[in-house]
């Protein structure tokens, strides 16, 4: 502390001395701070991805599903943010930043739509009219005698193979083909007429370890198109208790 | 008060003497380039660093990244295997995170440091032949770093020279090459390092560590271009190619994997160890040697990680982490590792060369079914717990612990429960039953100290089944942090047979010479195992005997990211566990099994955006972002 002494301060006391330094971090603290003043994340997006021709939601995954990419603005690298889509084709963030973003559903179950920019305040809606790659029709999900019984019509959008067909199970209602505890599921590689019906069996004496007899499980159908990255179409959960 | 009167003084003196070059002092605790480097033990001992950091997949490497030996280095021995389908751990259910297995920053620390040596390598007043020495080991070196940038991130900014800060950070920006151009460059590393380096063997880098990690880096390589259309990623950096090889590229990596493996396979200078054992009991002892102290092997140890002292930056952890409860010696916390079913039964059996043997446990042979006990199955009865192992590749019992078998000369109790003489089954609740005055437990013995499997206690106890026996020391476990010594073979000789077999049967059109030699290393391995019956060249067979060979290596998490088979694999995947279970409806008392999903698991998904890790910091370096990060 010599060169205190040599500004020639005299202390009445220790604590004076101590309280000389408080006021004197405490000044530079509060001229640090100055609250800043930019709007909290207020704005939000939300909306449901469409069937262009039938009107109806497009089934998702929640899990390893078709995402929203938002590029934000105004910064460059920008990490793109990704919005995971529910199992029944809505969406929303409601902890955006206003600004304006580049949006874009990517790697989906439904033929590849353009990124728009959208300026996102408070309450942005937006959906997505779209072409899914296949649509899953005429289902019947049932319980015959003791086996679950699903019959189903594909319809497909895209002249490419089906790779896979499948019925899944899973206590919670967003069940799918990531997300499944039980699964009967049927390779065909083909591409699939509209008439044709298809079955699938699953039979819950055979999955005793997660398929509990009495309790309440969700099961789905889906097909998968074989396009990179895609993913698969269903339609919604039927709730059956075994 | 006079003398601080001339303190101000002198005070105001100071910043006159701040023009003169009195302050301009080097800093004490520093070195320059030119002392370090002028004296020929400043190099070495630089070098020594650079070696350290060397990213070698050994004890020390976990999730968190490399050299994971530092003061009670506290990971919970969560192992790499742990994310694959060779082992769970005993009490966490993790998987694969996005912040797992990076290594970015420290790639970069390394490269940096090896680049500065590099360029004082002319410079050096040394003899030649030390000189090409060096050329030879810092290309490995750089070879090896931008080989562990690339198959965690594709392609990298490729950065040769000591870049110098000069006011301007956009200068050292440097964009990412793309992941062809970075595998090129690897390999062209390896080439200088080959042409560069002697013969001689040790614990540094020779010509033949540098042509072993040609063929382990050309084969990740042409795997990427062969399969990446098993799982296709899409946006900016698949556009620009920094991600994702062309298919047509898988050719001359598989080439180059091939010239690089037979080089060392026609050099005459290795050879497996003790190749022809007389009996499977042989073969099962000589395995688990060459891994409990590869120093005896040095006709197959090719490039061996020491760990020479005991103590924090120098031993390891795996015997405290992983050997089995009864052997703990006081250590808390052991038998996390528990290599799964799967694994298990991967191994041939003796007399059905060249399939798996899947651990058959009831009279229908369902080896599907994975619903726990069901009283009205018949299940195969086994006096002894060993017996249901019988014949199986003797490589099983020298890299797991089975159920009763010896260990240290004590018998590793690892028990499910029982079944009471009236069918009531107990398994995994702690009870007791007296049955003919002889008292039974759930997991075979009274105390939490006599067994070794399926108590949830302290999470010490393995839930697949098996323990952990490869790499294992035979001495008593040191009970503290960092005790352990033992050495790593980080490339040996029967990977790169392996390499060699997968590179020929996977490339388009081998030559008949070529897969006669193949099917020759694929065999030779095996017999090594104590087979007698040889096998032909498939992809299916080089697969399977990889993973048995190789297993717990640290190989088979790259394996499943460089052929694609990661989300195929791990869809909603539960990893199974045997359960022996002491079945008192018969008299005396006898073993029976039940396949059985790992017990309080989870199923695990692999994102298919996990065959790349995400580049951190791109708002500063500016680099383009892997997809979906």
């Amino acid at each position: 502390m010599a060169w205190f002494k040599t500004l020639n301060i005299n202390y009445a006391s220790k604590d004076m001395k101590k309280i000389f330094f408080i006021t004197l971090s405490l000044a530079g603290l509060l001229s640090a701070c100055e609250l800043d003043n930019y709007p909290g994340p207020t704005a939000s997006l939300s909306g449901t991805i469409i069937d262009d021709e039938t009107g109806e939601p497009v089934q998702q995954d929640i899990i390893r599903g078709t995402v929203i990419e938002l590029t934000e603005h105004g910064y460059d690298p920008v990490q793109p943010q990704y919005l995971i889509i529910k199992n029944d084709g809505s969406y929303e963030n409601s902890r955006l930043f206003a600004n304006t973003y580049t949006v874009q559903p990517v790697r989906g179950n439904f033929i590849a739509v353009e990124p728009q920019e959208v300026a996102i305040k408070e309450n942005t809606k937006l959906d997505f009219h779209v072409i899914p790659y296949i649509r899953v029709k005429d289902v019947s999900i049932e319980k015959a005698g003791t086996i679950i019984k699903a019959t189903f019509r594909l319809e497909q959008t895209v002249p490419n193979n089906i790779v896979k067909i499948g019925l899944y199970a899973h206590p919670d209602p967003h069940v799918g083909e990531p997300m499944a505890i039980a699964r009967t599921e049927q390779e065909l590689h083909r591409p699939v007429s509209d008439d044709e019906l298809f079955t699938l069996e699953l039979d819950p004496a055979a999955h005793t370890e997660f398929l509990k007899q009495g309790n309440t499980y969700f099961f789905r159908v889906g097909a998968l198109i074989d396009v990179g990255e895609a993913k698969f179409n269903y339609e919604a959960a039927v709730a059956i208790a075994i | 008060m006079k003398f601080k009167k001339l303190y101000i003084f002198l005070l105001f003196l100071l910043p006159a003497a701040g023009c003169n070059d009195v302050l301009d002092l080097e800093p004490l605790d520093k070195i320059t380039q030119e002392d370090l480097f002028g004296d020929p033990e400043g190099t070495k001992l630089y070098m020594a660093n650079l070696y350290r950091q060397l990213p070698i997949e050994d004890f020390t490497f976990f999730r968190q990244g490399f050299n994971q030996n530092g003061p009670g280095p506290n990971n919970g021995g969560f192992a790499p295997a742990m994310v694959t389908d060779e082992a769970v751990h005993s009490e966490f259910g993790d998987f694969l995170g996005d912040g797992d297995f990076n290594w970015w920053e420290a790639g970069y620390k390394l490269i940096r440091d090896v680049n500065l040596l590099i360029e004082a390598i002319p410079s050096l007043d040394i003899l030649q032949e030390e000189k090409d020495a060096y050329i030879g080991e810092t290309a490995f070196i750089r070879a090896y770093a931008y080989f562990a940038l690339a198959k965690r991130y594709g392609g990298v900014p490729i950065i040769t020279t000591q870049q110098q800060f000069e006011g301007d950070p956009e200068a050292l920006k440097v964009p990412r090459s793309t992941e062809e151009e970075t595998w090129d460059f690897v390999l062209a590393e390896c080439d200088i390092a080959i042409e560069n380096l002697g013969t001689q063997k040790g614990r540094r880098a020779s010509k033949w560590a540098a042509y072993a990690l040609k063929s382990r880096a050309a084969l990740h390589a042409a795997s990427v271009a062969k399969f990446g259309n098993r799982a296709p990623l899409s946006g900016d950096a698949v556009d620009q190619r920094l991600v994702g090889l062309d298919p047509s590229l898988a050719g001359k990596y598989y080439e180059a994997s091939i010239a690089a493996s037979e080089a060392i396979m026609s050099s005459g200078e290795f050879g497996l160890y003790k190749p022809t054992p007389e009996s499977p009991e042989e073969a099962a002892e000589n395995y688990r040697q060459l891994f409990e102290d590869p120093n005896i092997a040095s006709e197959e140890a090719i490039f061996i990680k020491g760990h020479a002292l005991p103590g924090d930056h120098q031993g390891h952890n795996y015997d405290i982490w992983f050997q089995p409860a009864q052997v703990a010696n006081g250590w808390p916390h052991p038998g996390r590792m528990n290599p799964t079913l799967e694994l298990v039964d991967l191994y041939e059996s003796y007399d059905q060369p060249g399939e798996i043997a899947p651990i058959v446990t009831t009279a229908d042979g369902d080896i599907h079914n994975y619903n726990g006990f069901n009283a009205s199955r018949t299940y195969l009865r086994f006096e002894h717990p060993a017996d249901i192992f019988e014949g199986k590749d003797a490589r099983l019992r020298a890299t797991a612990i089975l159920p009763s078998s010896t260990w240290k000369g004590i018998p590793i109790i690892i028990q499910a429960g029982f079944i009471k003489p009236d069918g009531t089954p107990v398994i995994r609740t702690n009870d007791q039953v007296t049955v003919n005055g002889t008292t039974y437990y759930t997991f075979g013995a009274e105390n939490t100290s006599q067994y070794s499997g399926f108590d949830t206690y302290g999470g010490n106890n393995t839930r697949t089944g098996f323990s952990f026996k490869k790499f294992m020391s035979t001495d008593p476990i040191v009970p503290g942090w960092n005790q352990s010594t033992s050495d790593f073979m980080d490339f040996r000789y029967a990977e790169i047979l392996l390499n060699y077999a997968e590179a020929v049967i996977e490339s388009s059109s081998p030559s008949g010479e070529a897969v006669a030699k193949a099917e020759k290393a694929l065999n030779d391995i095996r017999t090594r195992a104590g087979h007698t019956v040889a096998i032909p060249l498939t992809i299916e067979n080089v697969q399977r005997e990889r993973r048995v060979e190789l297993a717990f290596e640290n190989k088979r998490l790259w394996d499943l990211i460089r052929r694609r088979e990661y989300h195929t694999e791990f869809n909603s995947r539960m990893r199974r566990s045997l359960m022996p279970l002491l079945d008192l409806r018969t008299t005396p008392a006898s073993y029976i099994f039940v396949r059985a999903s790992v017990p309080n698991t989870n199923p695990h998904t692999f994102q298919p955006k996990s065959y790349y890790r995400p580049i951190p910091g791109i708002g500063g370096n500016g680099l383009v972002q892997n997809p979906q990060y």
